[in-house]
């Protein structure tokens, strides 16, 4: 059994976290996307503390002796799922970091043509009409880069 | 299929911290080679290359932040995508690729035999061959592709390339970060692409420093070694067929 103080701080503890995540989207300082699995893990956190006894029930299906170790490794868990979903989010933002800077790039070229007013056909020994189709393939391809989503 | 001539190209030079070699790389190309467009994708440098590129008119993309090899062939297969290019040509900007092998590369493409070409040191075994640790790596490599794909590539990291229309829609897509090159041949083949390598002779760098030292070869073997197993997955067990 837990100790009843311990009891006591653990859930002032659980009610804190969700405090603090519930501020931080109101003031929108977190997407609620990203959030899903803290909410979640708060939930159990919750749940295990205010009954204890399903915890004593979930570490003896894992023959794990103590009661606090077993608190432990539930929460080790939800870091490591929380950590991957993060690394992820930073994957896929490299990604999306990656197209862009490509973007950047080729508009920067285009920015440059036109500044120079030849339209980047003057070292291309191609007439202005080559120059127009350049620039319709340049708009028409750009609403086609939009991620994963 | 459309002859030599009539087909755009756009030869793609990407190019870090190169500004030791890339105006000589550049005025070759624009002297030997006028027929076709060439792309200097300046990644980032800090050194002169953005201001040798301004200084000469070379037709450049500039970079505003650093993103890797991959991520700065993508931008030019990006470009050939946007305007229209039937073959890209992708050769490294440190004057090791000899632009007089270009027209025997472009034309497996042409005559519609190849979807990519690789330029391979490997095939006569002339010219600069790599130092023998990197091509024991190589080999490697090479086995592993063979292993996973089927099909057999010798130069698996050679950087001179060219890809028909196809794979500039692919690779403009999705096309692998940081040492790129063994998992791009990985890509094509899962996108049934027929490769073909063609013999060419490598000079040794002329100036500036390889990407690869040897501190960072212990990670390149592991980082490519499990890139090409995890794209391999990741297409699942789609059959390639030639």
């Amino acid at each position: 059994m837990i100790p009843s103080t311990l009891r006591f701080w653990l859930i002032a503890a659980v009610v804190c976290y969700f405090v603090i995540i519930l501020y931080l989207l109101k003031n929108r300082a977190l997407n609620l996307k990203y959030t899903l699995l803290w909410l979640l893990a708060g939930v159990v956190m919750g749940v295990l503390v205010v009954f204890p006894e399903m915890l004593m029930r979930i570490i003896r299906v894992f023959g794990i002796q103590s009661n606090m170790n077993g608190l432990f490794l539930i929460i080790i868990g939800f870091m490591l799922m929380i950590l991957m979903a993060l690394t992820s989010i930073a994957s896929r933002q490299n990604m999306k970091i990656r197209a862009l800077v490509q973007e950047i790039g080729i508009l920067d070229k285009r920015i440059r043509e036109l500044e120079d007013g030849q339209g980047g056909s003057a070292d291309r020994k191609a007439s202005g009409q080559e120059k127009v189709s350049d620039m319709d393939g340049a708009s028409g391809a750009a609403p086609k880069e939009t991620g994963g989503r | 299929m459309k002859g030599e001539t009539e087909a755009k190209v756009l030869i793609i030079i990407p190019a870090y911290n190169e500004s030791a070699n890339i105006e000589k790389v550049a005025r070759h190309l624009k002297n030997c080679a006028p027929q076709y467009d060439y792309l200097i994708i300046n990644d980032g440098s800090t050194d002169d290359t953005l201001r040798i590129c301004e200084r000469e008119h070379f037709r450049y993309l500039d970079l505003p932040i650093n993103l890797g090899i991959g991520g700065a062939v993508q931008a030019g297969y990006v470009y050939a995508h946007k305007n229209d290019y039937d073959i890209a040509v992708q050769m490294d900007g440190d004057g090791q690729h000899d632009i007089a092998y270009l027209s025997d590369m472009l034309q497996p493409i042409l005559s519609g035999k190849a979807d990519v070409v690789i330029g391979s040191r490997f095939l006569k075994k002339e010219g600069f061959q790599s130092s023998q640790s990197r091509r024991i790596g190589i080999g490697i490599l090479s086995l592993l592709i063979r292993l996973t794909t089927g099909h057999r590539v010798m130069d698996v990291t050679s950087g001179y390339r060219a890809v028909n229309r196809k794979f500039i829609d692919i690779y403009a897509k999705d096309y692998p970060t940081d040492y790129p090159e063994p998992e791009a041949i990985v890509t094509a083949f899962m996108h049934r692409g027929r490769v073909l390598e063609v013999p060419v002779k490598m000079k040794a760098r002329e100036g500036g420093t390889s990407s690869i030292t040897l501190r960072k070869s212990v990670y390149y073997m592991i980082k490519v070694t499990l890139a090409i197993l995890v794209c391999r997955l990741s297409y699942g067990f789609r059959r390639v067929k030639r």
